[in-house]
């Protein structure tokens, strides 16, 4: 189903201000959208509007073009899965996964057939008959997806579903939450504040910050593109490395003199009518070159050594105290308080309006 | 001896008692079991007195002992005790259900409902039962003679029932309320989501969480008529009509009627309705069924 939002708002009673306003979204039938954001961006809002658990104060939702604001949550062919996995705790896990059918007078039959099939795939067979107290998390977490597949919802729902797992569970279940995405042929809507659940996951991502939609694209241009300053520090992991300055004669000037840089030609274009203005320059860790060059160099001190294997985070100071991070190879030797050389792979710099904080090239 | 005293293995997560420790903990012993005397010597002397066929009008601790069931059967014979018996049960059940009823609704809407006047009115439960029920005998007798004006066939017993239900209700939304604040919303949410309505949600999804909690509303305000003297001394005038407390009181205070081993055998059997309830109510009241609802 085609899940549209049209110029969306919602302020809470009692509030001065809107919590989210203007969200225009277009998330297309069997797209796996995700929804990103610091935490009180108003995401779960979003989503809970979505779902008809809060209501809409302007603008339109629409399902494959019909209006859905005043449909009640269970006449919305939904099925939502809660962060804190909200399983009925008096009800055993068949029960749990059997009350939405049973709620719409499914036959017998019907009911047992569906839950079934949904302990079949989510492997929760064997304690279909316990309750939700005496299993585990992880599996808890089956049962909630359980409850929503039975329904064979249009749009699947999902509030932060992986937040209360482990790492080695959640990085599973990741996998899982998209193969299952796959299976059931339905438009599923994510919300997280997790950037690499968003990446692996999302065939979309919608990030929000402050209620205002800062990005919506595939996850590969919000790495390689970010729109603007607060993308670019939301994505990626080191955060991006973001230096202030000044263009003159389309070189940029790093504030305390600590370095300069000649951009391509194509970016050059691009930065001229900023010439004289502040601009900002973000560098991905991965995109400094180790060695010496005549030009767009950084000499730099070793402060500290991440070592995560494959590869190693440096962790580095200018002369004038300002940091920056750079990765390098596991195998490179390098020690702590040593002085290196390195410079800017050019191809991988971003330029922002330091005013407007958007991206210029 | 000491060989083996050295190879047992200290289980205890407690550091091991010092000397003075072993005296405090002797100490405590002897303050519970004291306790403990006192609170089980007179329940003793109750059902020792009351089949004791050698006590006479006024019970003497210590005189000579042969069982029978002689003060029973003066009870069932010579006084209304049967009367007394249906009409507290009648009241406490009547009381214990109005309350249920209604605090389940109360309970719930100020737990999940946001409204106007929702923390006022809220506050007011609060600071009106600061005011002690004597206080209100007043308002009872004015509004008593109101409603028999204008419902002859309310009798001064459901009268009874209102003012206990009243009292009970208002408690018992606090108790209700918290116990229904820490239930998830997001439980309500999802049976939303699932196809409940309002009323559902309540039903299907909150009482039996918090049944446990609804056991307890239930045994406090079945127990509150068997142990109140004060409102129906006052408000009941014919003795047919009494409760089993203002009922046995009559065997103890008036000179005539003197019988303090009929008392205590009253007494005895005064505690049979509530322990069947109690018994009955067991399973529901183990509680800590809600947890495992949310993240565990």
């Amino acid at each position: 189903m085609r899940v549209q939002l049209v110029n969306i708002g919602k302020k809470y009673e009692g509030r001065e201000n809107f919590t989210i306003r203007n969200i225009d979204l277009d998330i297309a039938s069997r797209d796996f959208c995700v929804i990103l954001g610091p935490s009180g961006c108003g995401k779960s809002t979003l989503l809970r509007m979505i779902a008809g658990l809060n209501s809409i104060t302007e603008g339109d939702l629409l399902f494959d073009g019909k209006r859905m604001n005043k449909v009640e949550p269970k006449d919305r062919d939904i099925a939502m899965v809660f962060q804190s996995y909200a399983l009925y705790p008096h009800m055993t896990v068949y029960d749990n996964m059997a009350f939405s059918l049973k709620m719409r007078k499914e036959r017998k039959h019907v009911i047992h057939e569906r839950v079934m099939e949904a302990a079949e795939v989510l492997q929760i067979k064997e304690y279909l008959y316990s309750k939700p107290s005496e299993i585990s998390g992880g599996q808890r977490q089956r049962v909630a997806l359980g409850r929503a597949m039975v329904r064979k919802p249009a749009v699947f729902l999902m509030d932060e579903p992986l937040s209360n797992l482990d790492a080695k569970l959640r990085e599973h279940m990741r996998v899982e939450l998209v193969r299952l995405h796959k299976s059931l042929d339905t438009t599923s809507i994510y919300v997280t504040h997790d950037q690499t659940e968003a990446m692996t996951m999302a065939t979309k991502i919608v990030l929000l910050n402050d209620g205002i939609v800062q990005q919506v694209g595939a996850p590969s241009t919000f790495y390689e593109k970010p729109a603007n300053l607060f993308v670019a520090g939301f994505i990626g992991s080191p955060t991006m490395n973001v230096f202030h300055g000044e263009m003159k004669n389309g070189i940029f000037h790093a504030d305390g003199g600590i370095f300069t840089v000649e951009p391509r030609k194509e970016d050059a274009d691009l930065l001229r009518p900023y010439e004289g203005k502040r601009v900002a320059l973000g560098i991905r860790s991965e995109r400094f070159i180790a060695g010496e060059q005549e030009k767009n160099g950084i000499t730099v001190v070793v402060d500290v050594i991440e070592m995560l294997g494959k590869e190693q985070l440096l962790y580095c100071k200018f002369s004038n105290g300002e940091e920056c991070v750079i990765s390098e190879p596991g195998y490179y030797e390098y020690a702590i308080d040593e002085t290196h050389h390195f410079h800017f792979d050019l191809e991988g710099l971003h330029f922002f309006d330091e005013e407007t904080t958007l991206r210029i090239n | 001896m000491k060989k083996i005293k050295s190879e047992r293995l200290y289980l205890s997560d407690r550091p091991p008692l010092t000397p003075i420790k072993v005296v405090l903990l002797a100490i405590s012993y002897v303050l519970l079991l004291l306790y403990v005397f006192i609170v089980l010597w007179p329940l003793a002397q109750i059902l020792i007195t009351s089949f004791n066929g050698n006590q006479e009008a006024y019970i003497i601790i210590g005189g000579s002992y042969s069982f029978s069931f002689k003060h029973f059967r003066y009870l069932f014979e010579e006084t209304y005790f049967f009367n007394w018996v249906i009409n507290t049960i009648v009241i406490a059940v009547a009381t214990a259900l109005l309350t249920l009823f209604v605090v389940s609704f109360t309970g719930y809407a100020y737990s999940r409902y946001r409204f106007k006047g929702r923390k006022a009115s809220l506050m007011a439960i609060m600071l009106i039962q600061i005011i002690p029920t004597f206080a209100g005998i007043t308002a009872f007798y004015t509004l008593h003679s109101i409603l028999s004006a204008i419902m002859p066939w309310f009798s001064r017993q459901m009268f009874l029932v209102l003012i206990y239900a009243g009292g009970g209700i208002a408690s018992n939304t606090f108790i209700l309320k918290g116990y229904i604040d820490s239930i998830s919303p997001e439980l309500d949410d999802a049976a939303r989501i699932d196809g409940c309505g309002n009323f559902q949600v309540y039903r299907l999804i909150i009482m039996p969480i918090v049944r446990p909690m609804l056991a307890i509303i239930a045994l406090w305000s079945f127990i509150g008529p068997f142990l109140d003297y004060l409102m129906p001394s006052i408000l009941l005038s014919d003795p047919k009509s009494y409760t089993l407390a203002t009922g046995l009181y009559t065997l103890i205070t008036d000179q005539y009627n003197m019988h303090q081993p009929v008392f205590a055998a009253g007494g005895l059997l005064t505690a049979l309705p509530i322990i069947v309830l109690f018994i009955a109510l067991q399973n529901q009241l183990v509680s800590g069924l809600s947890s495992g609802a949310v993240k565990g």
